[in-house]
């Protein structure tokens, strides 16, 4: 008989192990992508898909100061908007000496798409991620009222309808399903809150209250896994496959310590953290073995919610923007204080800050989006790994 | 555990032809079988997965075969085989509302034991031990909570006690207490993907008929 060799064996295993992007391959999500660029790279432009927290001001219009949709804007930005307040793509852009602007401007059925065509810079608008878009489905959070919402599926379409390809000396970020799972996690909530006020009133049972709820929870969690397995066959068939070279996959961040998941019961937290977590883990399963990196962001939040003075924030809890003077700001329109129409600018008769809040050392301007410290925070944490990818 | 299976198949196979043919050197059993399980898993692990989730599995009926064939007057190698019983486990712990049946899967269980049987051919009562190993494939998994369920194979130690009681020369009664070494890596996908791995810690009870020749 043969006796099989340890070393030959070990050889074998790693070979395996190498071909599959590491992991165990019975286990989803337990692998890695492989083969993206190591050397630097000198890019010429930022390419960006996603929604609110990536978007450089495509509702501008909703935040015309005439009223009319015609500049000068407020808000438009999903953070704490000023002259200098820009949102972490831009910071990113601007550290690598590239302008980007938004692919699409516009709000409630009218829109220009590259407004910076005009102005002789037709080759920056290539910041195609909007404030409510999902990952596949057009219909976005706030489309409704307006918000464009282009999922993300066609802001790649129209980056290569536009462009044609992709380069290699684009930088593509893109960070999707942060709408998805704000609809997935209020379609539970509201699902579990109707469920536990059945069972306090003796409705249903304990049991029956625990199977509902969980199969609310399994719906949400499925959800969640169709749009990341969408979102990484974008990246596999409309990116990749069209030249997409330094491709950064920003994964999902858990919301569990905003002031909005903070809102939440404790229970409803885990679910809501959970969601990001299956997103995170089928988008990484799809992922596995294709030439990208992943930014983890997962933690970004929670990092700073946890350490605030280690990363320069005075206040991790409280919306810097106040939605009393944004409600005055909009004529009663905007109830929510909505970062969109949240501007920071000292003395300006359209400030919506909170009294003595802070566009930098506070974390949070709304519920969910950060303010410009906060995006500033984002950049800063982005461009390490972009670094320690050896991209920049 | 293939090498060591295979070697086992090799081994025996040596033994069996080193032995010259002599008369009732072979038996062929038929018996009914109660499965059952003592399960242990060390827990669920699982994104949404609460902490206690836990799961048992249960028991099951089947009828199995065997063949023994005797290397000296007191020693035999024995194959047994079973038609796979489906074996069920149910959520327990802080899942237990999920209730019974959330994982199932048939069992095809060959296992090789080497028989040690006590006293001589024209005994009336003639108890034995053995020892060997069993090998364990789970089948047609079906889970209500994954449409996707893997569960590794088992190789694992086992050991019989039993008892025979000739009825003539060519028949006799057999019943027997087995346990066995079964133990599985489980994944199961579905929205979330949950991982346990369970031992099923089997005692194997074995009532039946053996036709020596």
């Amino acid at each position: 008989m043969r006796s099989v060799q340890p070393w030959r064996l070990s050889l074998v295993v790693a070979l395996l192990l190498a071909g599959c992007g590491g992991g165990d391959p019975e286990v989803p999500g337990s692998g890695s992508p492989s083969g993206a660029p190591t050397a630097k790279a000198t890019f010429t432009a930022v390419v960006s898909f996603g929604s609110s927290e990536s978007d450089v001001g495509s509702y501008a219009p909703a935040t015309s100061l005439a009223g009319n949709g015609t500049a000068p804007y407020f808000g438009g930005k999903f953070t704490t908007n000023s002259a200098t307040g820009a949102v972490w793509v831009e910071n990113i852009a601007t550290s690598l000496g590239v302008l980007v602007t938004p692919a699409e401007v516009g709000f409630a059925g009218s829109s220009v798409k590259c407004p910076a065509a005009g102005l002789g810079a037709p080759n920056s608008c290539t910041a195609y991620a909007q404030g409510g878009a999902r990952v596949t489905d057009p219909n976005g959070r706030g489309h409704a009222g307006g918000a464009l919402t282009v999922p993300i599926v066609t802001q790649i379409d129209n980056h290569l309808a536009r462009f044609g390809s992709f380069k290699s000396s684009d930088l593509v970020l893109l960070v999707g399903g942060v709408n998805d799972l704000l609809d997935q996690f209020e379609t539970f909530a509201a699902t579990a809150a109707q469920v536990q006020a059945q069972a306090a009133a003796g409705e249903i049972t304990a049991d029956q209250a625990n199977l509902l709820i969980f199969a609310a929870q399994s719906d949400a969690q499925g959800a969640m896994k169709q749009a990341a397995i969408e979102l990484a066959g974008y990246v596999r068939t409309k990116i990749i496959a069209n030249g997409g070279t330094y491709v950064a996959v920003v994964t999902l961040l858990d919301l569990a310590s905003t002031p909005a998941g903070q809102s939440a019961p404790a229970a409803a937290r885990v679910v809501f953290s959970d969601l990001s977590r299956i997103f995170n883990l089928w988008l990484r399963d799809g992922l596995t073995g294709q030439p990208v990196q992943i930014i983890e962001a997962f933690d970004i939040y929670n990092a700073a919610v946890a350490a605030p003075a280690k990363f320069g924030f005075v206040d991790v809890t409280v919306p810097a923007c106040d939605p009393a003077k944004i409600s005055a700001i909009t004529g009663g329109r905007i109830a929510d204080g909505s970062a969109l129409f949240c501007n920071s600018t000292p003395g300006a008769p359209y400030n919506g800050m909170r009294a003595g809040a802070d566009a930098t050392t506070t974390l949070f301007a709304d519920g969910v989006h950060p303010t410009t410290g906060g995006h500033k925070y984002f950049s800063n944490t982005f461009m390490q790994q972009l670094k320690s990818f050896g991209w920049i | 555990m293939k090498c060591n299976l295979g070697s086992l198949a090799v081994g025996l196979g040596a033994m069996l032809m080193a032995h010259a043919v002599a008369a009732q050197d072979n038996v062929v059993k038929f018996g009914l079988t109660e499965y059952t399980t003592h399960s242990r898993t060390n827990g669920i692990s699982g994104i949404g997965v609460p902490p206690g989730a836990d799961a048992k599995t249960g028991n099951a009926t089947t009828v199995i075969f065997v063949y023994e064939r005797m290397l000296t007057p007191n020693i035999g190698a024995e194959f047994v085989l079973g038609v796979p019983p489906k074996i069920e486990a149910k959520a327990t712990g802080t899942v237990a509302f999920l209730g019974n049946d959330v994982l199932d899967a048939r069992i095809v269980a060959p296992t090789f034991f080497v028989n040690y049987h006590f006293g001589s051919s024209g005994d009336t009562w003639r108890p034995y031990l053995g020892a060997g190993v069993n090998y364990t494939k789970f089948v047609r998994i079906k889970s209500t909570l994954a449409d996707d369920v893997k569960m590794s194979d088992s190789t694992g130690w086992a050991v019989q006690g039993g008892i025979d009681y000739a009825l003539n020369k060519e028949w006799s009664l057999f019943a027997s207490v087995a346990a066995l070494k079964v133990k599985s890596k489980v994944v199961a996908s579905g929205a979330t993907v949950l991982q346990t791995s369970i031992e099923f810690r089997p005692i194997v009870y074995s009532l039946g008929v053996a036709y020596h020749f």
